[in-house]
């Protein structure tokens, strides 16, 4: 299922992607991320621990940087599975030049499998939320880096 | 399928429950009807460590009316809505709602709140709580908040309840005199979660809609209630025009997600078609209430 939105964020573009390129400010801004560790150039292996109320799962993983186009555009491919199944989703995210700010457009393809698709009406909005306090996440640390 | 392993705790009193929940925080879970928790643990989506079971709390089964406030106890089964005809008096939209979830052997087990607190986007009782301006009462060690229903669903599964608080009753406003309500929904087979539902209610006042509320599940990550199209039904002195103009805006304003089940679009125009069916059901009720004749 395909989930898109977009996002201002609070700084200049190239500030923006300097966040965006450093894995440990997006392992510190990505919901349940418990460990992220270099396999590779662009390439990482993640623990997350995802929950949703009660739905709670620790997810092992891959995690690989597929396109970097500094500083407008930004590709990943995750790959996830769990007791209760597995995740697989490609993410675009589009930076756009707007002065002080920064807009992001992004959009992401999610396939679950296992006892986890019972649940697929609410990914999307689920997969929204997490977004959010992603988006949210790196506004502040922009915001805290440049006071 | 079996559940995971965890701890099964079944406290007499609401304060021992409490105890149990700041003591294991997000690691317990509370079990009322179990609805919808049991078959969560059985496919192992969910694995509390600590189920706390509420059914021996003789305290939380209760349903009065205080103070125009019908509220309900946490352990308080579905059915009772349907069967007590006092709850279709003080508030009718619960009434006409609670036919729509699950099937009866769900209902004699469900409670009001399991399901408020279990904040599936798609379930009936969390939007007709958002139409009504229900009140939740959240308990904790620490002290007694209420939250507006509102604020209360923040996202899909996600409430504003934290991890040491028990959803210990919820409290919705007994309906005015003027006021008609309806309930209807759209779902592949009866209890079934509704592909898109709607709540209206409308007061009847010098032969217009004075006031409205409209509510809908299915459509979006949480209940939503609309005020947009509220006020086309004030707006409009015409009822067909202000349905139109309504129905319009819920198509506008709502952006429901497709799945397997239902594309986005499909769910828009229920919405639609919905708020219309809805609005001149509930303005017939509250046409024969204001004209003093009981429906």
């Amino acid at each position: 299922m395909k989930i898109e939105g977009t996002e201002t964020l609070h700084a200049p573009r190239d500030r923006v992607w300097a966040l965006l390129d450093d894995p440990q400010a997006l392992a510190s801004c990505t919901p349940g991320m418990q460990e992220l560790r270099p396999t590779g150039p662009d390439e990482f292996e993640a623990v997350l621990s995802i929950g949703i109320a009660a739905v709670r799962g620790t997810y092992k993983g891959k995690l690989r940087i597929t396109e970097r186009t500094p500083p407008e555009r930004y590709a990943v491919q995750v790959e996830g599975s769990s007791g209760a199944g597995f995740v697989r989703a490609v993410g675009v995210l589009e930076l756009e030049d707007q002065g002080a700010q920064t807009g992001v457009r992004w959009s992401g393809e999610v396939q679950v499998g296992g006892a986890l698709t019972l649940g697929s009406r609410m990914i999307p909005g689920i997969a929204r939320m997490l977004a959010g306090q992603f988006f949210q996440c790196l506004d502040r640390k922009l915001q805290e880096g440049s006071a | 399928m079996k559940p995971p392993v965890f701890d099964y705790q079944d406290p007499a009193s609401v304060e021992e429950a409490l105890e149990l929940l700041a003591r294991h925080g997000a690691a317990a879970k509370v079990l009322a009807g179990g609805q919808s928790l049991m078959p969560l643990l059985n496919l192992r989506l969910a694995r509390p460590e600590v189920v706390v079971d509420i059914n021996r709390i003789d305290a939380l089964d209760y349903l009065t009316e205080e103070s125009g406030w019908l509220r309900v106890g946490a352990r308080v089964r579905q059915r009772r809505l349907e069967r007590e005809a006092e709850v279709r008096r003080m508030v009718p939209l619960l009434t006409e709602a609670v036919r729509f979830v699950g099937h009866p052997q769900i209902r004699n087990r469900g409670t009001v709140c399991g399901s408020l607190a279990h904040a599936d986007p798609a379930a009936e009782l969390p939007a007709v709580a958002v139409a009504v301006g229900a009140r939740l009462v959240a308990r904790s060690r620490s002290g007694v908040r209420e939250i507006p229903a509102e604020e209360f669903f923040t996202g899909p599964l996600t409430t504003a309840l934290r991890p040491d608080e028990l959803l210990a009753e919820a409290r919705f406003p007994c309906t005015g005199p003027d006021w008609g309500w309806a309930f209807l929904e759209v779902s592949n087979r009866h209890g079934d979660y509704a592909l898109c539902a709607v709540a209206a209610g409308v007061r009847a006042g010098d032969g217009r809609i004075q006031d409205a509320r409209l509510a809908y599940a299915g459509a979006g990550p949480v209940p939503v209630r609309l005020r947009e199209a509220e006020a086309a039904l004030v707006e409009h002195s015409d009822l067909e025009e202000g349905i139109r103009a309504a129905s319009a805006e819920a198509r506008r304003v709502l952006q429901p997600d497709g799945d397997l089940h239902a594309s986005s679009e499909f769910r828009r125009h229920l919405a639609a078609v919905l708020t219309a069916r809805t609005v001149r059901l509930a303005w017939t009720r509250a046409r024969t209430r204001s004209g003093g004749a009981h429906a």
